[in-house]
């Protein structure tokens, strides 16, 4: 039996991703987005953001970290649908694609080799920035703190901490 | 994840009457960090039709005080409760219970009406649909808990009957501590339960209409020493395989007063009553904390594979007690 | 120590922009047009035979385009020997194939194969490995008897090392002052767990010719090694994306390749097939089991007269690569100890549960992990260090071991006693050691131990890399070379020998794409051989470039090509810089120079490395923290020293010191499931808990290429495990038989509850 509430009061969802507005139909074809569709899948798959990556898929690593209204939060347990209205940025969202220019955590992040595979790297990026923008003088625990929810297992973490501290120390 | 159909609910009336019109096919979503993974591994044996997003629910997350205690709205996101000098002031306990709870990410998104309700984290009940069909136990229809007698490590060590999952929401360990009390809407009107008794071994007391709308903390707010305590295998990320809160009331060395209980032990959080009334005007030495520590433990039964959980348990017991 | 321009200095990756950048395409990242999504039916049994299978309703779900079941896939076989059919009228463990489904999209794939209807006839399971070799034991393959697999692994040659019989034990026992006896177990399985899921994207070009996009570590070999399986005149193009963490799990890739390529033959279109990260943990690679009963004899000085004990393999539901890798864990056990007299009898046994692989440490770790515990019997017996025990053991520059080919081969390396010796005083060993069972410190309830753990691999000179350098007339070169890039920086390393020898700046140098239709022949970077085989064809064919590039300078300069150097893409005269041409001059504008090289087979280079390690044991709750790591090698000369650190640091990650504290795949026996194929219930170290981590690197010329570097990479988390549980042994003062040392066993040790142990005895 069909149910009696209301239908989705709208058929087509906007999000602002990198400062950028996209506008989505909703629904199950090919090209739309799916009220199940996560946000993870949204970026990757429709607009081909691949920077967020899905490891876990569950919410446990952190790889699929990006920021919404400035907060660290996982692309992979957020419902695309639910972010309507939301500011979100991704690592693409980083430095300038015009000029170049990248943010001073991507370059420390270079200059200090804090990663192996790369992988984990756009989620970690992602947490630091979220972190930095809240709290630019992190001591070493509240930064490791703020990575907790991200895995890494080439064990960059020990350089990820040089990267960071780099960065702190810079603007500190 | 499988289709569903999604709804904005705008206010707790509707939330209800949706889920009344939906006749338990349909699911809320808070933070969705519980939910999304429930539907994604297809644990159980029905999957909604409709999800309701409470979010949009104005006028659910906030902390705020009165003259009769501190309320907290059901979505108001960990982090915030965190960063609450309110919370900190007056109920550090809480605050220090959510801290504990997996990684910034995740307390940027949960809710503390979801973390209290959130589902078990038993690995029979969380196997994932995928690899070879879920797993049957009494909670999906089925006729046996496969825990029992299988891979016990993390499950009840006392109070569990049939279902042997344990509670794993910390933030319902320290609201017991605090006297905690649930604001509860439904389509039959509101109710009010303490925090303990929102949990049962076969799950929480929420009917398939319902939804905990304020967490009520009491005064007198606690001028006693507040301590939480959680044992994992790593800091962040874990579920508790014990964890502890204890309020002392001191006086001169004398513990007037003490409210200890006990989480991740059972398929909710537990009081040590029998603890507590032993320390009752009593020295608070490293031996009576210990005694309390064995009376706190006095019934546990634990099940093949988790006996090492009575002796973590006592040590968290003895260690909240001494602060 | 030369001072090089490139060699030994930090140098960004090539790679970095794009990977901190978010730009890095790996697997899951691609796609193709109308690419079909490949989805997979698995077991819910542990073994079981298909009686009926069904697949109408699952092919009548608009957007499924294909059903496989055993009945109609192609024959092709993977394992060692060849025994791993695509799919079987058998199932062989929880999470086995059953039937591949390829959809428009990943959710109707979902829907499929809940449609499709499957009959079991159930049959009775076995997971431990001496059960399984019974006689009354259910039979997992006819062909192979007591579930024993055949030993021998071809691509080692006609004599593989598959058990080390030495000497004459009576004599060893003759000479010994004492035996010890003792079984240990390293059989927790820990899952290598790379963040990347196992995934390929295949297409087919009429009947024969197959495209493979993959997360392969060794994409050149899946190329050479699906023709192989695949037989006949099938032509595989092999192009290896960069892989998001491999540890060894993703070498073969077989598994993942053929289902997607079964599809893809199957619809005539490109099929996608990535694992999501339950398959990956319940029904992909794991580390081999392994279990000892040995018997040691030994002398109060230190002196091993014979070994002599059952090694037992555990490699699941099949062997991927567990021959090769006992044959490398035969030899690398002589690089530690120097014995005359051997029997140690290794077994691959299969069982069902999710099939062992190749994992860093490739059967040393896991042999030593159980090895190394026996021997300390042995040492704790005639009260010795155990330092000073591995630094008499440990292979010397002159000596000899049986190699994974069964041939004897003398070590031309270094003496890495210095390197111990400074391993210890980083870590403070003379001070923090305090006997057999004995604990550094005791404060309160918290008892501090010290452990230590040693490892060296010859094949850092393993099988052959080739690699051509094309120099352009702007300057510029190129490396033509299968190498994929899985996180050692090794892809850049490369660039830096080659900037090295033709003093061009950085980014002038380039690699070609890790595609096997441009490409000579590449191994793959296993093994460590990065630096030292695939540096080696690289260096050689840098060189060749250089020689021709000169011969077409010289008569422009009026000289000989012997008198000619080269920087910044100018040819110049020795001693007379400023005469000096562009390359241009010599080559004109159409005009390249291409140099070759390649690498030959050597194991008499082999590395080393020691881990010390720093716990301390809560003796009321039983957990274990890791307070600090020393790890000590010599690398002959580091190549990038950011690089190298984090190889080293990874001593933790990949299944390596975290195995012996928490890292476990849970397997209920009754009902033959992981209980934790997830990330919150399998454990991995995060960076809230980060021991203090120092390594100590030295830097003595290996005869290895003109760079005189070794690589080490490979090696690093394998002393890890034995080194944690020797340190935990002190803390306590209680021996421990098997992994991980959880609170449960902690406690049950200390005496404070009662378990069951599994796995080892005293």
């Amino acid at each position: 039996m069909e149910p009696t509430y209301q239908k989705e009061s709208h058929s087509t969802l906007t999000l602002s991703i990198n400062g950028d507005t996209h506008l989505f139909a909703l629904g199950e074809g090919c090209h739309e987005v799916s009220p199940a569709h996560t946000l993870a899948f949204t970026l990757r798959e429709r607009l081909g953001l691949t920077g967020t990556k899905i490891s876990c898929d569950h919410g446990a690593c952190g790889c699929c970290t990006v920021m919404m209204d400035g907060k660290a939060v996982l692309s992979c347990m957020l419902l695309t649908i639910e972010c309507e209205g939301k500011v979100i940025s991704t690592i693409e969202g980083l430095g300038d694609p015009v000029t170049g220019s990248l943010d001073p955590i991507q370059q420390s992040f270079i200059d200090h080799t804090a990663f192996q595979c790369g992988f984990c790297t756009p989620g970690i990026i992602m947490s630091t920035k979220a972190l930095l923008a809240e709290n630019p003088s992190p001591t070493r625990g509240e930064v490791q703190d703020a990575l907790s929810g991200n895995f890494c297992r080439c064990n960059s973490h020990y350089h990820v901490m040089d990267a960071v501290m780099a960065v702190v120390r810079k603007d500190g | 994840m499988k289709a569903f159909t999604h709804v904005n609910a705008r206010s707790v009336d509707e939330a209800i009457q949706l889920l009344v019109q939906s006749k338990g096919r349909a699911k809320l979503n808070a933070g969705g960090t519980d939910l999304l993974g429930v539907l994604k591994d297809r644990i159980l044996p029905d999957y909604p039709e409709t999800i309701i997003n409470i979010k949009t629910i104005p006028g659910l997350s906030s902390i705020e005080v009165d003259e009769e205690g501190i309320n907290i709205g059901a979505l108001t996101p960990l982090v915030d409760i965190i960063s609450s000098s309110l919370v900190k002031k007056n109920i550090s306990l809480l605050r220090e219970a959510a801290l504990t709870v997996a990684s910034p990410q995740i307390r940027n998104m949960a809710t503390i009406g979801g973390n209290l309700s959130q589902d078990i984290r038993c690995w029979y009940y969380r196997y994932p649909d995928e690899i070879g069909g879920r797993i049957k136990c009494f909670r999906k229809g089925g006729k046996t808990c496969p825990a029992v007698s299988g891979e016990n490590r993390y499950h009840a060590i006392m109070e569990a009957k049939k279902c042997f999952a344990v509670c794993p929401s910390d933030t319902a360990v320290a609201l017991t501590a605090l006297g905690a009390t649930l604001n509860i809407a439904g389509s039959n009107g509101t109710r009010t339960l303490l925090v303990e008794d929102f949990f049962t071994p076969m799950g929480n007391v929420l009917t398939s209409d319902e939804m905990i709308t304020v967490i009520h903390i009491p005064k007198p707010l606690h001028t006693a020493r507040q301590t939480f305590l959680k044992f994992t295998l790593r800091k962040p990320i874990d579920f508790a395989i014990v964890s502890a809160a204890a309020l002392i009331t001191l006086e001169e060395g004398v513990c007037n007063d003490s409210c200890i209980v006990l989480g991740a032990v059972a398929p909710l959080p537990v009081r040590a009553f029998k603890a507590e009334e032993f320390l009752r005007g009593k020295e608070l030495s490293e031996e009576n904390a210990a005694e309390a520590a064995g009376l706190a433990l006095a019934g546990a039964k634990p099940l093949s594979k988790n006996a090492y959980k009575v002796e973590i348990a006592k040590t968290l017991v003895k260690r909240s007690v001494m602060g | 120590m030369k001072d090089y321009r490139f060699i030994g200095k930090s140098t960004p990756r090539k790679d970095a922009l794009d990977i901190v950048t978010g730009k890095t395409k790996f697997i899951n990242d691609l796609s193709v047009p109308n690419m079909l999504y490949a989805k997979v039916l698995r077991s819910p049994h542990p073994h079981a035979l298909i009686k009926s299978i069904d697949t109408s309703k699952a092919m009548n779900l608009p957007g499924v385009k294909a059903v496989l079941t055993y009945k109609d896939i192609p024959d092709w076989m993977g394992g060692l020997p060849q025994h791993v059919r695509v799919l079987d009228s058998k199932v062989r463990y929880v999470g086995d194939a059953v039937a591949l489904v390829a959809a428009e999209t990943e959710e109707i794939g979902e829907e499929a194969i809940r449609l499709i209807m499957v009959e079991y006839e159930l049959l009775p399971a076995v997971y431990d490995v001496e059960e399984a070799m019974r006689p009354e034991a259910p039979q997992l393959y006819e062909q192979f008897p007591g579930n024993v697999l055949p030993q021998g692994i071809r691509v080692f040659g006609s004599n593989p090392l598959q058990e080390l019989v030495i000497g004459d034990i009576d004599q060893g026992i003759a000479e010994a002052d004492f035996i010890i006896e003792g079984t240990y177990a390293y059989e927790n399985i820990p899952n290598p767990l790379p963040p990347e899921s196992p995934g390929a994207i295949v297409v087919w070009e009429g009947t024969d010719t197959l495209t493979v996009w993959s997360a392969s570590q060794g994409p050149h070999m899946l190329k050479v090694s699906l023709q192989n399986f695949m037989g006949g005149s099938t032509n595989v193009k092999s192009i290896g994306s960069p892989v998001g963490g491999s540890y060894g799990s993703k070498y073969m890739s077989w598994q993942y390749v053929f289902p997607a390529a079964a599809l893809a033959k199957a619809t005539g279109r490109p099929v996608k097939l990535c694992y999501g990260k339950a398959e990956h943990l319940a029904a992909f690679s794991v580390r081999i089991g392994s279990r000892i009963n040995g018997k040691v004899g030994m002398k109060m000085d230190g002196t091993v007269t014979f070994l002599e004990g059952d090694w037992l393999v555990n490699t699941g539901a099949f062997s991927e690569m567990a021959q090769g890798m006992i044959a490398v864990g035969c030899g690398e056990a002589q690089l530690m100890l120097k014995c005359a007299n051997w029997n140690l009898r290794p077994q691959v046994v299969c069982t069902n549960r999710t099939a062992s692989g190749q994992v860093r440490g490739f059967g040393g770790q896991e042999l030593k992990c159980a090895l190394i515990p026996i021997l300390t019997l042995g040492m704790e017996k005639a009260n010795l260090d155990p330092v000073d025990f591995f630094k008499r053991n440990y292979v010397k520059p002159g000596e000899g071991y049986y190699w994974r080919d069964g041939k004897w081969w003398v070590s031309k390396g270094v003496d890495f006693t210095k390197a111990i010796e400074e391993g210890a005083e980083t870590f403070g060993w003379q001070k923090k050691w305090k006997g057999w069972l004995k604990p550094t410190s005791v404060e309160g309830t918290k008892r501090r131990g010290v452990g230590v753990g040693v490892h060296g691999n010859a094949d850092v000179g393993e099988d052959v890399s080739e690699a051509f350098v094309r120099l352009d007339p702007d300057g510029k070169a190129t490396i033509y070379s299968g190498l994929a890039e899985h996180g050692t920086g090794q892809r850049s390393s490369i660039c830096k020998m080659v900037a090295e020898i033709l003093q061009l700046p950085l980014d002038r140098v380039s690699v070609t794409a890790s595609d096997s239709s441009i490409n000579p022949f590449e191994f793959g970077p296993v093994g460590s051989r990065g630096t030292y085989a695939i540096g080696s064809a690289v260096i050689a064919a840098a060189q060749d470039a250089k020689k021709q590039l000169f011969e077409l300078m010289a008569p422009k300069l009026n000289v000989t090509p012997e008198d000619l150097e080269t920087e910044e893409g100018m040819v110049y005269v020795k001693g007379k810089p400023e005469v000096r041409l562009p390359w241009i001059k010599g080559m004109r504008y159409h005009g390249t120079c291409l140099g070759r090289g390649s690498f030959k087979p050597d194991f008499t280079l082999p590395n080393f490395m020691m881990i010390f390690t720093e716990v301390e044991v809560d003796t009321e709750t039983g957990k274990v923290e890791l307070i600090s790591v020393v790890g000590t090698t010599d690398v002959g000369q580091i190549i990038d020293p950011l690089s190298l650190t984090n190889q080293l640091n990874g001593c933790l990650g990949s299944a390596g010191i975290d195995s012996a504290i928490f890292e476990e795949t849970v397997i209920d026996t009754r009902l033959g499931r992981i209980m934790n194929p997830n990330m919150i219930d399998y454990k991995w170290r995060t960076f809230t808990e980060l021991p203090k981590m120092e390594h100590a690197i030295l830097e003595t010329p290996f005869p290895s290429h003109q760079f005189h570097a070794i690589g080490v990479g490979e090696i690093a988390p394998s002393p890890g495990p034995s080194a944690i549980l020797m340190a935990v042994t002190n803390a306590i003062g209680v021996r421990i038989y098997d992994y991980p040392l959880t609170p449960d066993k902690i406690l049950s040790a200390l005496g404070k509850i009662d378990i069951v142990k599994k796995g080892g005895r005293g």
